[in-house]
């Protein structure tokens, strides 16, 4: 049994921390928004192609926070957290896809035409 | 004020001026409210006479010792499981008097005794709490107590993580309790019937109390649920492999990993609702493009994986009690874990077939509607190990035994009714009928029998004696026929087309069916006098009943394997684990002497009042956002925030018990167990050799 709860600094989550990290995670999340605000601006895209970018560089954002900021990897210390964050993806696509797909037909199925 | 609030406020008493118009004036809460004082004040007395205040600070209210969490977590179930079957009791009479014009109604209702906007807190008030601070602090209590012994672990891992769900439990009780006697409850069913629980349509307090109740709760059960997952995942004892784990914390970890997706669902969309209440916000409303359905759809993405949050506990209970009073292992171990997970994965893609007349396409209904199904596969998986477990084996019918039997039946003829509600077609007959009410009631039943198995079957293992058969029995007994006497009318009934919720009943040919439904709800009241006379009689024949570690001589699992009643230590060295079943593998190769060759020091968590404080002021933030007294609330949030921040800074929580205590301690619990074990079974054990052979035979087959 360790003994190292006594300190906690010594917890290997916090060991993972580092100055340098948090920077970049920060900066580049910032990058990300100033060039999605850029882009929406100037209307850089048509409608369609807007919204697939913006959705392609908010996820990857929310990737680079999560390894930049949450530290998720694959190292023996962050494997569960990151399992557990995997496990997340198939019931957000469930709660999420199912949802629309409900709303979806809803709205097919009891507005009127035009109005909705 | 962002939102137009109706009757008085000021800055100091917030909506407390509301207190001054009484809205109705039952006798029924005067004698509620009476008992509650009465005996509140006999314990408070008691407790100051008998000099037990430092004795309940030190050993319970501080406490993080994972047994004693459990064993407060079942009591607040058990007491408000009492409080829910009085509004059972209540829903029942007022049904069973108010049928046909000519029905007498007195108290100010038209027909019966309570009034409609009374009778709908009533019914609302049954079903929050029958699920949410009844059943699920049972179950959760039960995990708390069972989990870190099967798995041979010295607590949880976050000792303090567990005392704090406790008193957020303890508080969404409380805050549903102070409801009854200031001001009123939500009236819009316990799921919150958008948009109904909207401010212009209940402008009482009544919904804000249900919302911060379950609001603060469910912080404590996701709380509850990380601690369970990471205890399962980091604290099993050496040789304790995946394999090897108990079913029942198998469940237990399955269960919580619904917890743990699920419940913060519950928490945005009731924080969404209270955007609405509190900020004036249209998210289920129809106004400025909110979407009322979208309240239906995202609490049942919460409620149906809460179903099978609340069951697969149960289903855990029944497969570590059936093969003890089967005196045989678990039938398809591997199956039973994958059944688990099946069912865990499953729960999380069916909720749609809470609404399917909802108005979805009929290619949504059939994907929820095979998706439902699909969980009557592992469900049915269970019923046939549990089943082939019992055959051909030497079956004991003690009562943990009985209840078992009993809740597998349930779970055959609830089951049953679940897959007729799971086609569209039957689904859109009985929508909202009194078949669905049976449905659920068959299946919550379920879980309270194997509950209440389950607190026979472990009670022992906690206290040190077993509770008292014959009362036992009683209790079983009458307890099944209120439930084949409240349940089988009320499928007659839905089929009948009565509708749920009814105040008054417009159909006279359904009264002799109401009236069957009352003396099943009388049988269920003397059921309840039975139990409260056997934990009488067990205790005051506590020396008479005593056990030893083993204490129903078949048990299979680790617990089995240290003192009953449990030291706060759990077990004097960390057990080494060889097999799946290990009390079972060291009965049979006659290592069942709890005398370990030498002891060692042992790390302990220390006790704490921080969650007991963090408690208190989470009760007083609730109070003071449901009655919208704003200073309160911030000085509390605050209030609460710093005592965190302390707490994080706080080095001070382990301390190591010295070997040579460890020895004393276990030196007297050995001489106890000794003693009410009569023959001494000498080191290596008495009982080895024989399969499965009971360990203390003199005093088990009696009562059969």
């Amino acid at each position: 049994m360790s003994h190292g709860h006594d300190n906690p600094l010594d917890h290997p989550e916090v060991q993972l921390a580092s100055p340098r990290g948090y920077l970049v995670g920060y900066v580049f999340a910032l990058a990300m928004m100033i060039l999605s605000l850029g882009l929406v601006k100037s209307h850089a895209l048509p409608p369609a192609g807007l919204m697939t970018v913006l959705s392609i560089i908010a996820l990857v954002v929310i990737l680079a926070q999560l390894y930049f900021l949450f530290h998720l990897d694959l190292s023996e210390t962050q494997i569960w957290h990151t399992v557990a964050l995997v496990m997340t993806v198939p019931l957000f696509i469930m709660a999420v896809g199912l949802t629309i797909w409900m709303f979806y037909t809803l709205h097919m199925r009891t507005m009127i035409p035009g109005l909705g | 004020m962002l939102v137009d609030l109706q009757g008085p406020w000021n800055p100091l008493f917030g909506r407390l001026g509301l207190l001054l118009e009484v809205h109705y004036n039952n006798p029924v809460l005067f004698f509620a409210f009476e008992l509650s004082v009465v005996v509140g004040v006999i314990l408070l007395f008691w407790a100051t006479c008998a000099r037990k205040w430092g004795y309940i600070w030190r050993e319970w209210l501080t406490t993080v010792d994972h047994k004693k969490i459990g064993v407060m977590y079942i009591v607040v179930g058990l007491v408000m499981m009492f409080r829910g079957f009085f509004d059972a009791l209540m829903i029942r009479s007022q049904q069973a008097i108010a049928v046909g014009p000519d029905s007498p109604g007195v108290l100010g209702a038209a027909h019966g005794y309570l009034p409609p906007y009374h009778f709908d807190q009533v019914f609302t008030a049954h079903g929050m709490i029958m699920i949410l601070v009844a059943a699920t602090p049972i179950l959760v209590g039960m995990m708390n107590i069972i989990v870190p012994l099967q798995i041979g672990a010295r607590d949880m891992a976050y000792p303090y993580l567990n005392a704090l769900g406790l008193w957020l439990t303890v508080v969404s009780a409380a805050l549903v309790m102070i409801a009854l006697f200031i001001g009123d409850f939500s009236h819009a069913g316990w799921v919150g019937l958008a948009p109904l629980t909207e401010l212009p349509y209940s402008p009482g307090v009544g919904v804000d109390y249900w919302i911060w109740s379950i609001q603060i709760g469910s912080v404590g059960t996701t709380m509850g649920a990380i601690n369970l997952i990471a205890t399962i995942i980091k604290m099993r004892a050496p040789g304790m492999t995946w394999g090897r784990i108990p079913v029942f914390t198998w469940t237990s970890m399955a269960s919580n990993i619904i917890a743990l997706t699920s419940f913060p669902v519950l928490g945005v969309t009731l924080a969404l609702l209270t955007f609405d209440r509190y900020l004036g916000t249209h998210f289920f409303t129809v106004g400025l493009g909110g979407d009322l359905m979208m309240y239906t759809n995202l609490f049942w993405i919460w409620g149906h994986p809460e179903v099978y949050f609340v069951v697969l506990p149960a289903f855990g209970m029944l497969s570590e009690i059936i093969p003890t009073f089967s005196e045989k292992p678990l039938f398809g171990y591997v199956t039973m874990v994958i059944a688990s997970m099946a069912i865990a994965a499953v729960s999380w893609s069916v909720w749609l077939h809470h609404f399917f007349t909802m108005g979805a396409g009929p290619n949504v209904n059939a994907y929820f509607s095979i998706a439902t199904m699909l969980v009557g596969i592992p469900t049915g998986v269970k019923v046939f190990n549990w089943a082939f477990t019992m055959y051909r084996s030497r079956m004991r019918f003690d009562t943990p035994m009985l209840w078992a039997i009993g809740s597998v039946f349930l779970l055959i003829s609830g089951g049953m009714t679940g897959m007729m509600l799971a086609v569209p077609a039957i689904n859109y007959i009985v929508h909202n009928s009194v078949f669905v009410i049976a449905h659920f009631h068959n299946m919550f039943l379920l879980i309270v029998y194997a509950a209440f198995g389950a607190v026979t079957y472990w009670f022992p293992k906690v206290f040190g004696f077993t509770l008292d058969e014959r009362w036992g029995k009683r209790f079983f007994w009458f307890f099944t026929a209120g439930t084949l006497m409240v349940f089988i009318p009320m499928y007659t009934l839905g089929f009948m087309g009565m509708t749920r919720r009814l105040d008054y009943v417009s159909h006279t040919a359904w009264w002799p069916l109401l009236n069957a439904e009352m003396v099943g709800i009388g049988l269920y009241a003397i059921s309840i006098a039975c139990f409260v006379m056997q934990l009488a009689v067990s205790i005051r024949d506590r020396e008479k009943n005593a056990v030893g570690a083993d204490a129903w001589g078949t048990s299979r699992t680790l617990e089995w394997a240290t003192h009953s009643p449990v030291p706060y230590y759990n077990f004097a060295v960390t057990p080494i684990i060889h097999d799946r079943d290990e009390w079972a593998w060291r009965r049979k190769h006659g290592l069942t002497s709890l005398k370990p060759d030498r002891y060692v020091d042992i790390h302990m968590p220390k006790n704490t009042a921080v969650p007991l404080v963090l408690g208190v002021l989470s009760l007083a933030f609730g109070f003071a956002m449901v009655w919208r007294i704003w200073w309160l609330a911030a000085i509390s949030a605050i209030a609460m925030l710093l005592v965190i921040i302390y707490r994080s800074f706080d080095k001070d929580t382990d301390y190591i018990i010295p070997a040579s205590d460890v020895e004393r301690m276990e030196k007297e619990m050995l001489a106890r167990a000794e003693r009410v074990e009569g023959n001494a079974p000498a080191p290596g054990g008495a009982a080895g050799g024989a399969y499965a052979s009971p360990q203390a035979p003199s005093k088990r087959h009696q009562g059969d």
